[in-house]
């Protein structure tokens, strides 16, 4: 009898113990380390890409949200089915819906309770902690800004030149005034023949030798300077055109690292590399409205073509001659060239130029000595074999054709 | 007298330096063109547009008074040289696939399409590069979420902007996606991520979803 009365006392501090500990898992959220750096965990890898704790993203900031939601039973069916408890009706849920600009959050269906819990642990622990981090990163921006501006250099240059001409001209007035005082005083033949020198400027510019000179070093840069000027007719190396929208290749493909096939989607599918349609720009520019170095005008301009439906006219920038037939896919897809190989550092450029000369000479030279990769492709087993193996060029199989590209 | 002479030969020889050395191309201006008629495409070409129709008439061998390098189409919207397809065109593609033509809202249905690829290595290797091209950005090269669209960059003590809300595909709410899910999330896009289906053809969107699989299972 007392056997079955403790163990039914054991049972019901059992229950008690449980019934407790699961409400107080409901209501009160933890403050221990572990369940933090779990719930830190779990935020970084399911949450953090729509919420932040202090600032609202796509979804609210989540500081206070245990206060603020309706219950923290709440929270966890939202979480968990977010769309059906907007569909029920639920006020609050329905509120941060409009809220959010009416985009529904992923449902995690498999996030436990006790998940949930450190999730918001973690959130309720970074919401609390004291802001040192802004004032740290303040500091570290005022840092980078130093260093003289080029055009404070350039002005200092200036400066110095002026003041150097300044002295000349002053020096050259001390001189004749001492010629002068001393031409009063009565000299010797010797000292007569040092303050009035034989060999005068003028004597010197008329004499045949000089005169020679300057006729040879001026000849010689003109002819230098007409061949270099002949053969830059016909290319357009170093063109950098003003575009219709300040658009930074620097910025998107050097400091983003986008892929430039993402934009320029035809260089392995065929004859030109493209041009994206604002569309494409807008897959990020639709939450990305004002940029780091321009501001929101420029962005806007692609808003505004796509609304007035008018297509932006890029000036081209790699204008091939229309006798001569170039494909970007022959090149990127089958050859496997990175665009940096002819187009040069495009993602350090702010404005696009044209980097390579794009002469046919350019062209020929690059097919005498890029070896072919035959690895892995059966049609060039045959022609290996004539070859002795040895590695084929471009040239070998008819990269210097005339009709290849001329036709 | 002869110094004179000299010194006009040297004149003339500066003076023609400096108008050669004018035909150099820099900033807007495209230099000097050789052979100008056969630079310019009279046929419409793709990405190239002169909308002045006076444009080139110096080199106009015919007399009529037309500029030589217009080559714009006056009766299209915007003078362009192409319209945009007729709708319901279809595609012709080398697999002889029809146009997908599931709705956006149908994302429940797209999820039980099966993917008509193989899962051969040589696809799931296609897969990855244009994963490369056009997922890596915003969800990072493990799938992560973390590429530098998706998280920002800091770039000498600036910190630059991103895009909210790209999905870690190794989240639980992402493992159990079919690659008809994947496929016609790509295509038609999914909250916060736009359509991408002008950007990849068909096949290349099961191949990327063919690739996302392998990738989860990392």
């Amino acid at each position: 009898m007392t056997h079955q009365i403790s163990g039914l006392f054991k049972n019901l501090i059992t229950a008690l113990f449980i019934v407790l500990s699961l409400t107080s898992f409901s209501q009160d959220i933890s403050s221990d380390a572990g369940v933090i750096t779990q719930g830190e965990t779990l935020f970084n890898s399911n949450c953090k890409a729509c919420h932040r704790v202090d600032q609202k993203l796509i979804g609210p900031a989540l500081a206070g949200i245990e206060d603020r939601a309706p219950s923290i039973d709440w929270i966890k069916e939202f979480v968990r089915n977010s769309s059906k408890l907007i569909a029920s009706g639920d006020e609050y849920a329905n509120k941060v819906y409009e809220e959010s600009g009416k985009i529904l959050m992923t449902s995690f269906t498999s996030l436990s309770d006790d998940q949930i819990m450190s999730i918001l642990a973690y959130v309720k622990a970074e919401a609390e902690k004291p802001e040192e981090v802004a004032t740290v990163a303040d500091g570290g921006g005022t840092g980078s800004g130093d260093g003289v501006p080029p055009t404070y250099l350039n002005a200092i240059l200036v400066g110095m030149i002026v003041i150097l001409v300044l002295l000349l001209v002053i020096l050259g007035l001390i001189i004749s005034s001492l010629k002068r005082y001393l031409d009063q005083k009565d000299l010797t033949e010797e000292d007569r023949e040092v303050v009035h020198s034989p060999f005068t400027f003028s004597s010197i510019v008329q004499s045949t030798g000089f005169i020679f000179i300057v006729v040879f070093l001026v000849a010689s840069i003109s002819f230098k300077t007409v061949i270099d000027g002949l053969y830059t007719i016909g290319v357009q190396q170093g063109y950098a055109p003003k575009q219709p929208i300040a658009f930074s290749h620097k910025v998107h493909a050097g400091e983003y690292e986008i892929d430039c096939q993402y934009c320029h989607t035809g260089a392995i599918k065929g004859r030109s590399a493209n041009i994206p349609s604002p569309n494409i720009c807008m897959n990020c520019h639709t939450q990305i409205r004002s940029g780091t170095n321009t501001g929101e005008t420029e962005i806007a301009k692609i808003v505004s073509a796509i609304e007035t439906n008018r297509p932006i006219e890029w000036v081209r920038v790699h204008n091939l001659p229309d006798l001569a037939y170039f494909n970007h896919s022959q090149h990127v897809n089958v050859g496997g060239i990175e665009c940096q190989t002819c187009h040069g550092p495009i993602e350090e450029m702010d404005v696009v130029k044209q980097y390579s000369l794009l002469t046919m000479g350019w062209c020929i030279d690059c097919h005498r000595t890029t070896d072919l990769n035959t690895k892995g492709n059966e049609y060039y087993d045959n022609l290996l074999e004539l070859h002795n193996n040895n590695a084929m060029k471009v040239e070998d199989i008819g990269g210097l054709e005339c009709a290849k590209c001329h036709y | 007298m002869r110094n004179m002479q000299l010194l006009k030969t040297v004149l003339i020889a500066i003076a023609g330096a400096a108008f050669l050395a004018g035909c150099k191309a820099g900033g807007d201006y495209p230099g000097l063109e050789y052979a100008a008629n056969m630079y310019h495409s009279v046929a419409y070409e793709p990405l190239t547009q002169i909308t002045d129709e006076s444009a080139g008439t110096w080199v106009n061998s015919l007399n009529n008074g037309r500029g030589e390098y217009f080559n714009s189409n006056k009766y299209n919207p915007n003078r362009m040289n192409m319209r945009a397809p007729a709708p319901y065109t279809v595609k012709r593609n080398r697999n002889g696939w029809l146009p997908y033509r599931i709705g956006k809202d149908s994302l429940e249905y797209a999820s039980t399409i099966k993917n008509p690829l193989d899962s051969t290595a040589a696809i799931i290797a296609d897969g990855k590069a244009l994963y490369t091209i056009f997922c890596n950005q915003c969800h990072g090269p493990k799938g992560e979420g973390d590429g530098k669209v998706g998280t920002g960059v800091s770039i000498g003590g600036v910190d630059k902007k991103f895009v909210g809300g790209v999905a870690n595909l190794h989240g639980d709410a992402y493992l159990n996606m079919t690659e008809g899910h994947i496929f016609h999330v790509i295509t038609w896009g999914r909250n916060l991520m736009l359509p991408h289906g002008s950007q990849i053809e068909p096949e290349d969107r099961w191949k990327i979803a063919k690739y996302v699989k392998t990738l989860q299972k990392k």
